[in-house]
């Protein structure tokens, strides 16, 4: 019995991190959403005042980082079932490689990604240089490139892996044997993938959205650097912080957005469930 | 035997895996090209970016601060993150689990809400924003890492030698020096090694944790929104190398497959 107490005394150091610098900031940081600033300084407070403009002076971007991330989040899933499904059942010795590019990818610079981007879909960039000297047009694009859409590109591309390691993790516990006998018994691909994959994979698809939807949501550097005059809610969020110096607001819109991302999270999942083999 | 699903599917993993790695290279390219505007024609080979980086006068210290930061939280967050993992080897695997479940909490967090809710603490508290605010931050979503890799592999580690040596009289921690950690050292190199990748990547919890100051990330981020030279290329070259050369040895080491 002395031992074990001793044990769990090795758990302490992390369990002191974690509330300390996790748990003690997020009740601060919940408390001080119904604060007020008067008299440019904040004050404690318990008014809904913050909640009142967090929800309705930004309607319009909640509707667009919603969308963005939805459509971010669904596109990783997609481009993540078929990545590892072809990297689990047809890639044969090019399996290992394939596997390591999306771990390998997962590092390397959040901005660094989000910059390589900026140089591809510029107003000087790649694609515009390209399409410029092939004559289809005559001056740079801005109106195709900053946009929700290379927004969501760059997301896409800095999610991808984020999606395809949890998919593929639980890919790897369906076994040959059991697609064999499913179109040994005569299931077409189409029923073998949605009767077996897709159920099988439940957890990695679900956990790949989670991760996917609410990283987008907090962004807010892709924005600046290739969404143009597009803003999503982590814009209105950051000079909260900064120039605008109202911080029980910022918070009181954090909340709003973490509330709304669960709600999204939560029904993706209960979607997922009704995903059943006929 | 070759379908017509299968090929189109093949040719698309082709493209996705060119859509992955593309954006590197690039940077990695034109770093080395005296091009000035990062376009393709690339022009000449040339090092003029990464002299410019070494001149830029805040790049050492940027540099310094990112590795200072970066060796803290990988060495503190591997021995909390061992003795946490430890702890939860001895337990059942389902409260075991539990607790992994809750530590992993800040991991799911949107990086912006966890920074901000962290500056507004730490301003209530009146700490001073500095390179400890920065570690302590970025333990959060690091140790997680570290608990998990040595967790799993705790798991099939077999404590019969260990007991033994407590049975011949050894002390727990003479038996764990000589013993466990031996036997588990590599899984936890790794283990930091991931969390000091993690912690060179991070941008957002840095930028609004550090006070005054530079790392690398909030180098390249102040140099993309005023100036754009391509010296970022090549500052970014030097992030990706430091990240994915770590993260690649930390694969090594723990055996991790997928």
């Amino acid at each position: 019995m002395d031992r074990n107490w001793k044990q769990h005394l090795l758990m302490l150091p992390a369990f002191a991190v974690f509330v300390v610098f996790f748990v003690a900031p997020f009740i601060y940081f919940f408390v001080l959403s119904f604060w007020r600033v008067k008299l440019y300084k904040i004050s404690p407070d318990f008014s809904f005042v913050n909640y009142g403009k967090a929800i309705e002076r930004y309607v319009p971007i909640y509707q667009l980082t919603f969308s963005v991330a939805f459509a971010v989040a669904i596109t990783c899933v997609v481009l993540g079932i078929i990545y590892a499904g072809v990297v689990r059942f047809k890639a044969g010795r090019w399996a290992t490689l394939l596997t390591f590019i999306p771990l390998m990818t997962l590092f390397g610079g959040y901005l660094v990604k989000i910059y390589a981007w900026k140089t591809i879909l510029g107003i000087n960039g790649i694609l515009n240089g390209a399409l410029i000297r092939l004559g289809l047009t005559g001056e740079p694009l801005t109106a195709l490139f900053y946009s929700p859409f290379a927004v969501a590109i760059t997301l896409v591309y800095f999610l991808l892996p984020f999606a395809i390691l949890p998919i593929y993790a639980s890919m790897r516990s369906i076994e040959d044997i059991e697609l064999d006998a499913a179109r040994d018994l005569g299931a077409s691909p189409w029923r073998r993938f949605s009767d077996i994959i897709v159920p099988r994979c439940r957890p990695g698809i679900v956990s790949a959205f989670i991760i996917c939807f609410l990283l987008t949501v907090g962004d807010y550097v892709t924005p600046i650097l290739v969404g143009g005059k597009i803003s999503m809610i982590g814009n209105m969020i950051t000079p909260q912080f900064g120039q605008k110096f109202d911080w029980p607001l910022g918070a009181a819109m954090s909340f709003v957005t973490l509330t709304l991302s669960v709600g999204f999270v939560v029904a993706f999942s209960l979607a997922m469930r009704l995903w059943r083999p006929r | 035997m070759i379908n017509p699903i299968d090929s189109i599917l093949r040719v698309l993993v082709a493209v996705l895996v060119l859509f992955l790695i593309g954006p590197f290279l690039l940077v990695t390219v034109f770093s080395f090209s005296d091009n000035p505007l990062s376009t393709f024609p690339l022009g000449e080979i040339s090092l003029v970016w990464w002299r410019e980086m070494l001149a830029h006068p805040r790049f050492y210290d940027a540099l310094a601060n990112s590795l200072i930061i970066a060796a803290s939280v990988g060495t503190i967050s591997a021995i909390i993150g061992t003795m946490a993992a430890i702890s939860f080897a001895k337990m059942s695997n389902r409260r075991a689990t539990t607790l992994i479940s809750i530590l992993c909490l800040p991991m799911m967090m949107p990086p912006l809400v966890l920074a901000v809710s962290l500056l507004s603490y730490y301003n209530a508290l009146g700490v001073p924003l500095n390179l400890f605010t920065v570690i302590a931050s970025h333990l959060l979503f690091t140790m997680p890492f570290v608990v998990l890799v040595t967790y799993a592999r705790l798991a099939t580690f077999d404590f019969t030698a260990v007991e033994s040596a407590r049975d011949l009289g050894a002390t727990p921690l003479v038996a764990f020096v000589t013993i466990t950690l031996p036997m588990i050292r590599p899984t936890i190199i790794g283990a930091s090694l991931i969390a000091t990748a993690l912690s060179i990547d991070d941008f957002i919890i840095t930028f609004f944790t550090i006070g005054q100051g530079n790392t690398l990330p909030t180098l390249v981020w102040g140099m993309i929104r005023t100036q754009l030279t391509p010296s970022v290329n090549a500052i970014g070259t030097v992030l990706i190398m430091i990240s994915i050369c770590s993260a690649f040895v930390a694969l090594r080491l723990t055996k991790y497959r997928a």
